[in-house]
């Protein structure tokens, strides 16, 4: 009894902050999808693409440590967890099983940026949060979408990567899988660098997924074909990886390469004294949706769109990342420490 | 019953012949029906008219292959193309549908698409006698890379109304499927698909009878590769836009579903029946799972188990006698 009057009142109290935190704008305005007729605690539906991947491990990490916390506030009784397995098909079959056991939230990264949008709608008809995160679908039938900008992060590389090579010389250029969208942004954003530096040829492209034996491998067969090789623009951290592991092997010298927060890249980086720049989409971003979730559903008015800033890894702080190395897995990725204040920062920041 | 005489006497056996072609796959269908009482049972909504409608309209792109594999295995052959061909429909049916074909036209495309590359991928096993696992994975390349060709990354469009039609909350998935599995009858009565299965099982022995061994099976490809577009326009609709991607999985689903439903990889053996069962267990899974609240882990391990439990259990049977 007393602990869930303590419950109430810190409830309370949270709506009270929120609403004071709201009232200078529109203090009633609910968030896309939100009816209000849900009330806490919620069940939470998080449709994974994809639970494989050692990033897709740590990302759910993050969520299953959000609901945790959730729980204690007496905000979220349930996370309902599903894996497509890649198939963009089961993903929708599987939002729809969501629906139909009628949970509060979905929480999702899409399997492709335009087939889940129908099945989306539906569940926002319903008043499903719908929080979208990482891989995005083309709608605007969510509550809200998360991400970092994939164009930036093209966009950044590249011209790290041109400074490094002192403005022209020879590049590959390291893609994730074709007809993907992150992918496919990535590399349009580093396009405008490259097409204002004429200077820099690009030698050959590869897609390969994002593990780093596929990439050492297409590697390696360039090397092969190209003696000179004066950079590579990698936009992904295991391919990353996998082209330093591929000079190394051939006894190749090491060009400037960017990459990702990869934990093997940045022990490479740091092990072989690459010239390197590295950014990451951070795991978090899964924890940030749970918690935008619940927001959202407590009838706080949240932005369609949250753009997470691209936290950026070189000399001066690859030290920090590399010191935290022991609590991510071998071939996980080492991404920048968060917290609450953080996911309330960048909800206001919008 | 029948007032014709002689189809009076094959009315007589028509039932027992295929009794007895259910015999390898009773289990699957019990499996089956217990997947469907229990999905019924844990989401009582599947009653209703849009949740049975929704139902079918994931099941109906699984189904649609798993015959166009079925068609293929019974002819001796096999497609590694599958995926890339739903693809490719997908995004010529989310390219034109908007565009100045209109609808007709756009559905035209597909089915010619598929159609026509099914035939030549048939001209091209049967003729050259190339072995098919061989030609359909270089065709899966070939095709896939035409599907991001003609549209590089997630994009196009499907009209509303088709969308909704298709895969709204009517159950015009079912009535489609049933149709097409009515159309399958049919053309089993005709001499090219009664040839079928007597050119999959001992082709020497039904070319020396006269069967038109080579046509029946080139006729297979052209089928095969005309549902692979068509499941690929339905999805196209149910998802009101084109991917260049998203048929890569039905591929191996549509094998599975096809071995599952007892279909043999040498020819000549199974049924379209079995086919769909086993493609309908193959996607009943997936929600009933979700409603008994398995772990993703936990229902990879169960899937493997029914698969094996749905397959084994009439060779167990076989074995023991």
């Amino acid at each position: 009894m007393t602990k869930s009057s303590f419950f109430a009142s810190a409830s309370a109290l949270c709506l009270g902050l929120l609403l004071s935190l709201g009232a200078g704008s529109q203090a009633n305005a609910a968030a896309k999808c939100i009816k209000g007729d849900r009330k806490a605690p919620y069940t939470i539906g998080w449709a994974n693409i994809y639970s494989v991947p050692t990033w897709m491990k740590q990302t759910q990490g993050t969520i299953e440590a959000e609901v945790e916390t959730l729980k204690k506030q007496g905000l979220v009784d349930k996370l309902v967890v599903t894996d497509a397995q890649g198939d963009a098909n089961v993903q929708i079959q599987q939002i729809q099983s969501m629906i139909d056991s009628d949970v509060d939230a979905i929480i999702l990264i899409a399997g492709s940026s335009t087939a889940p949008a129908r099945v989306l709608a539906d569940a926002c008809a319903k008043g499903i949060a719908i929080i979208n995160f990482d891989s995005l679908v083309d709608t605007d039938q969510v509550t809200a979408k998360v991400n970092t900008d994939s164009a930036q992060w093209g966009d950044q590389a590249a011209k790290f990567l041109i400074d490094a090579i002192g403005g022209k010389g020879k590049i590959l250029i390291l893609n994730g899988p074709a007809g993907v969208s992150v992918s496919d942004d990535r590399r349009k954003g580093a396009d405008a660098a490259l097409k204002a530096h004429p200077d820099v040829t690009v030698l050959a492209e590869t897609n390969t997924p994002y593990n780093v034996a596929p990439a050492q491998e297409a590697v390696t067969s360039l090397l092969f074909a190209n003696p000179e090789i004066d950079g590579i623009l990698s936009l992904g951290g295991a391919l990353s990886a996998g082209a330093v592991l591929a000079l190394d092997k051939q006894g190749r010298e090491q060009v400037p390469i960017t990459g990702e927060n990869a934990r093997q890249f940045l022990e490479l980086w740091k092990e072989k004294g690459l010239k390197s720049w590295a950014t990451m989409q951070p795991n978090w971003l899964g924890a940030f949706a749970t918690y935008t979730a619940v927001q959202a559903l407590e009838g706080k008015d949240v932005p369609a769109f949250v753009k997470i800033p691209l936290p950026v890894i070189d000399n001066s702080n690859i030290d920090q990342y590399l010191a935290r190395a022991a609590d991510f897995p071998a071939d996980g990725y080492i991404y920048s420490p968060y917290d609450e204040e953080l996911f309330k920062k960048l909800l206001a920041e919008q | 019953m029948n007032t014709v005489a002689p189809s009076g006497q094959a009315g007589a056996l028509y039932w027992p012949v295929q009794l007895r072609r259910n015999v390898g796959v009773r289990s699957l269908f019990a499996v089956v029906m217990a997947f469907l009482v229990a999905y019924g049972f844990l989401f009582p909504g599947l009653l209703t008219a849009s949740g049975f409608a929704k139902f079918t309209q994931s099941w109906f792109p699984l189904a649609l292959v798993a015959m166009a594999q079925a068609i293929l295995m019974l002819t001796g052959g096999i497609s590694l193309a599958i995926g890339a061909m739903v693809s490719l429909g997908a995004v010529i049916a989310a390219t034109t549908m908007t565009g100045p074909l209109g609808i007709a036209g756009g559905a035209a495309a597909v089915a010619l698409t598929g159609v026509g590359i099914g035939a030549a991928t048939g001209f091209i096993v049967v003729k050259l006698r190339l072995p098919a696992i061989v030609v359909t994975l270089a065709g899966s390349f070939i095709i896939g890379g035409a599907a991001l060709l003609i549209l590089p990354r997630p994009g196009g469009a499907i009209p509303e109304w088709l969308s909704d039609l298709l895969a709204g909350n009517t159950p015009a998935a079912f009535v489609l499927l049933m149709l097409i599995v009515l159309l399958w009858k049919l053309y089993l009565a005709t001499p090219l698909g009664l040839s079928l299965y007597a050119a999959g099982e001992n082709p020497v022995g039904a070319y020396r009878s006269g069967v038109p061994v080579d046509g029946a099976r080139i006729a297979a490809y052209a089928i095969s590769g005309l549902l692979c577009t068509g499941a690929g326009l339905f999805v196209a609709a149910q998802t009101g836009s084109g991917d260049p991607v998203i048929g890569t999985a039905f591929t191996l689903n549509s094998i599975a579903a096809a071995v599952l439903g007892g279909i043999g990889f040498l020819g000549g053996q199974g049924t379209m029946r079995g086919a769909l069962a086993g493609s309908l267990l193959l996607s009943l899974m997936i929600s009933v799972m979700f409603f008994l609240g398995f772990t993703p882990v936990a229902q990879y391990v169960a899937q493997g188990l029914i698969i094996i439990g749905a397959v084994a259990t009439p060779q167990f049977r076989k074995v023991q006698q």
